[in-house]
C-alpha cells in the first residue's frame, strides 16, 4: 500500500491518469495546453471526464474556495481545462487544427479562475 | 416542416436606404493620409472607452492606459475625494512618464527622475529644492484629460470642447445603464493584434452575413431555421452610434456538454437579476470603436483601438457581476469566455485576407448589402467627420 495521498477526491480516483496533463492552473494555460494537445489526448480526456462532471462540480461546490484540499484543488483545474478541451471536441471537432492558430493569437490577460494562480498569459 | 420556421423576418431594404446603396470607397481602409485625418477629426474628437470602474474600486487605485492614436500614456486614478480622474501620464517637470506598473494602489505618485510627488487629484505635493524654479507649485499640477462615466465604463476625450458624456451617447447612455456590464465588479479580457484597418476590425463584428461561412461550429447556435445568415431582428441609429438586436433562434442547435455548462451558470445570474434585463439581445455599438453586447450569459465588450492604418488592437472583455461563488460558476465562466473566444479567432484570419486585399489597390470600391448597413453607417460617420477636417485643413483627399 502506498501511503501518498490521492490525487483527487475520493470517488475520483478514474481520473487520476489525467492529471498530471491536464490539472493546470491558470485560463491562459488551460487554453494554451489545449493548442499544445494532440487530438487523441484531447478526446481520451473529453470521453473519460465529461460524464464526470456533474459529479465532479456537485462535490466542489459543498466547500468554498479557501477550503479547497491540494486534491480539491487538482479536480477544479482538472473540470476548468475540460471546459477548454469540450470545446473543440464537441463543437470545434475537425476545425480545432485549423482554427488552433488564430485562437493563440487571442492572448487571455485574465479571468476570474485566476484569482490567487501566479501570473499567466498566453 | 419545421415549426419554427416562421420566426424571422428580414428587415425591409428600403428601411435602411437612408443609408445610402453606393458602392463605399476603399481608400479610407488602408490610406495612412486617411488615417491621420481619422485620428485628428474621430478619435481626438470622440469619446473613447478606456476601462471600467471596477479596475480603480478604491482610492488610490490606478490603472496605465496606454493610447497609441493620441500618442498618450494616461494615468487613471481614484481620489482621495472618491472621484475618478485620468491625467497625462507625465510629470510637468520634464516630461518623464511618472508610472511604469499596468494597476495598482498608492496615496500618492512620485517622478523616479527627481521625485516630483503627485497626489491622487493630479496637484503636486511636493518637489526637491522647487525655490529654485521659477514656477508655482499650484501650475505644476499632472496635465489632466476628460474623463466621464456611464454604465461603469469609463471614457475619455481629448477635445477640451466635445458635449459631455452622455450628450454624446444619446438614448443608448439608458439601455448601456441597463446592461450587465453597469452592475459589473469584476471581468476576464483576451487581446490581439491584427494587421487591419480598425474599421475593417471592426465590421467584421456588426454584420452576421459571415457566419455561416467562417463560425459554422462555432458559432451554430446563431443560425438556422429560417434565418440562415444569423441576421438580425431589428437595427437601429442614434446620431453616430448603432445598434442590433440579436435574432433568438427558437430551436438552437445546442450541444449536449455545452448547455449543460451554459446551465452551470444559469442560477447565479437568476438570482442576481440579470436574466430580467430589457436589453439583453441588444449590441450597442459606440462611435467610434466600442461595442457591447447584453446577452446575460456572455456580457462582453469589444473595443478596437487603431494603432496605424493597418494595425490594431483589440481588447475583449467578458463583465461578470461578482467574484465566482462556487466551483460550478467559475466553470461556467471559464466555458463561456473560451467559446466567445473560439468564435473571435475564427474572423482574424478573413479580416487580414480582407486587409491585404484592399491594400493592394485592386478595388477602389467595395459593397455593403443592406444587411451589412450598420458597417455602411460607421463609414458614412467616419467620412463626413473626415471630409469636414479636410476641407477645414485645406487638404484633398
Amino acid at each position: 500500500m502506498s501511503s501518498a495521498p490521492p490525487l483527487l477526491p475520493a470517488g475520483f480516483g478514474d481520473l487520476e491518469p489525467f492529471v498530471s496533463r491536464w490539472a493546470v492552473d491558470g485560463t491562459a494555460r488551460r487554453a494554451a495546453l489545449r493548442s499544445a494537445s494532440t487530438v487523441a489526448e484531447r478526446e481520451a480526456f473529453f470521453a473519460a471526464a465529461g460524464p464526470r462532471l456533474d459529479d465532479a462540480l456537485a462535490s466542489l461546490d459543498a466547500k468554498a474556495f479557501a477550503a479547497y484540499s491540494p486534491a480539491d484543488q487538482r479536480l477544479m483545474d482538472l473540470m476548468l481545462s475540460l471546459a477548454h478541451v469540450a470545446l473543440a471536441v464537441e463543437i470545434q471537432g475537425p476545425d480545432e487544427v485549423r482554427s488552433a492558430p488564430w485562437r493563440d493569437r487571442m492572448r487571455i490577460d485574465r479571468s476570474t479562475a485566476d484569482e490567487g494562480v501566479r501570473p499567466c498569459s498566453n | 416542416m419545421n415549426d419554427v420556421a416562421s420566426t424571422f423576418k428580414r428587415i425591409p431594404a428600403e428601411d435602411l436606404a437612408w443609408l445610402g446603396t453606393n458602392p463605399v470607397p476603399t481608400k479610407p481602409y488602408y490610406d495612412p493620409a486617411y488615417f491621420e485625418l481619422e485620428r485628428q477629426s474621430v478619435f481626438l474628437k470622440s469619446w473613447i472607452h478606456v476601462a471600467h470602474l471596477c479596475e480603480v474600486p478604491e482610492p488610490g487605485s490606478f490603472i496605465r492606459c496606454d493610447l497609441e492614436f493620441a500618442r498618450a500614456s494616461l494615468l487613471i486614478v481614484r481620489g482621495r475625494d472618491d472621484r475618478v480622474r485620468a491625467f497625462h501620464n507625465v510629470c510637468p517637470h520634464r516630461g518623464t512618464q511618472l508610472v511604469d506598473e499596468a494597476a495598482g494602489r498608492q496615496s500618492k505618485f512620485s517622478c523616479p527622475y527627481h521625485m516630483w510627488t503627485f497626489g491622487t487629484d493630479g496637484a503636486l505635493l511636493s518637489a526637491p529644492d522647487f525655490d529654485a524654479f521659477h514656477v508655482d507649485k499650484a501650475d505644476c499640477s499632472l496635465v489632466s484629460v476628460r474623463l466621464e462615466e456611464c454604465g461603469g465604463l469609463l471614457f475619455v476625450n481629448f477635445d477640451q470642447d466635445a458635449p459631455p458624456l452622455r450628450d454624446w451617447l444619446g438614448a443608448y447612455a439608458e439601455r448601456l445603464e441597463q446592461m450587465p456590464v453597469a452592475r459589473a465588479t469584476t471581468f476576464a479580457q483576451y487581446s490581439y493584434d491584427i494587421a487591419a484597418n480598425w474599421k475593417l476590425t471592426y465590421d467584421n463584428f456588426q454584420e452576421n452575413y459571415h457566419l455561416r461561412f467562417i463560425h459554422p461550429r462555432s458559432g451554430g447556435a446563431g443560425i438556422g431555421g429560417d434565418n440562415q445568415f444569423g441576421y438580425p431582428a431589428t437595427m437601429g441609429f442614434e446620431g453616430p452610434h448603432r445598434t442590433q438586436r440579436i435574432w433568438s433562434n427558437p430551436a438552437p442547435d445546442l450541444k449536449p456538454f455545452q448547455r449543460a455548462a451554459a446551465m452551470r451558470g444559469i442560477p447565479p445570474l437568476a438570482e442576481q437579476g440579470l436574466l430580467d434585463l430589457p436589453y439583453g439581445r441588444d449590441y450597442l455599438a459606440f462611435f467610434p470603436n466600442l461595442f457591447i453586447i447584453g446577452t446575460p450569459t456572455q456580457p462582453f465588450s469589444h473595443t478596437v483601438y487603431p494603432i496605424s492604418a493597418d494595425r490594431s488592437r483589440g481588447v475583449v472583455r467578458v463583465y461578470w457581476v461578482g467574484e465566482d461563488r462556487d466551483a460550478s460558476h467559475r466553470f461556467a465562466r471559464e466555458y463561456s469566455v473560451a467559446q466567445i473566444r473560439d468564435i473571435h479567432c475564427e474572423d482574424i484570419a478573413m479580416i487580414e485576407r480582407g486587409q491585404n486585399g484592399l491594400a493592394s489597390g485592386a478595388l477602389k470600391h467595395m459593397h455593403f448589402q443592406s444587411m451589412e448597413a450598420l458597417c455602411r453607417h460607421l463609414f458614412n460617420e467616419v467620412d463626413s467627420r473626415v471630409q469636414e477636417h479636410a476641407r477645414r485643413m485645406g487638404d484633398v483627399l
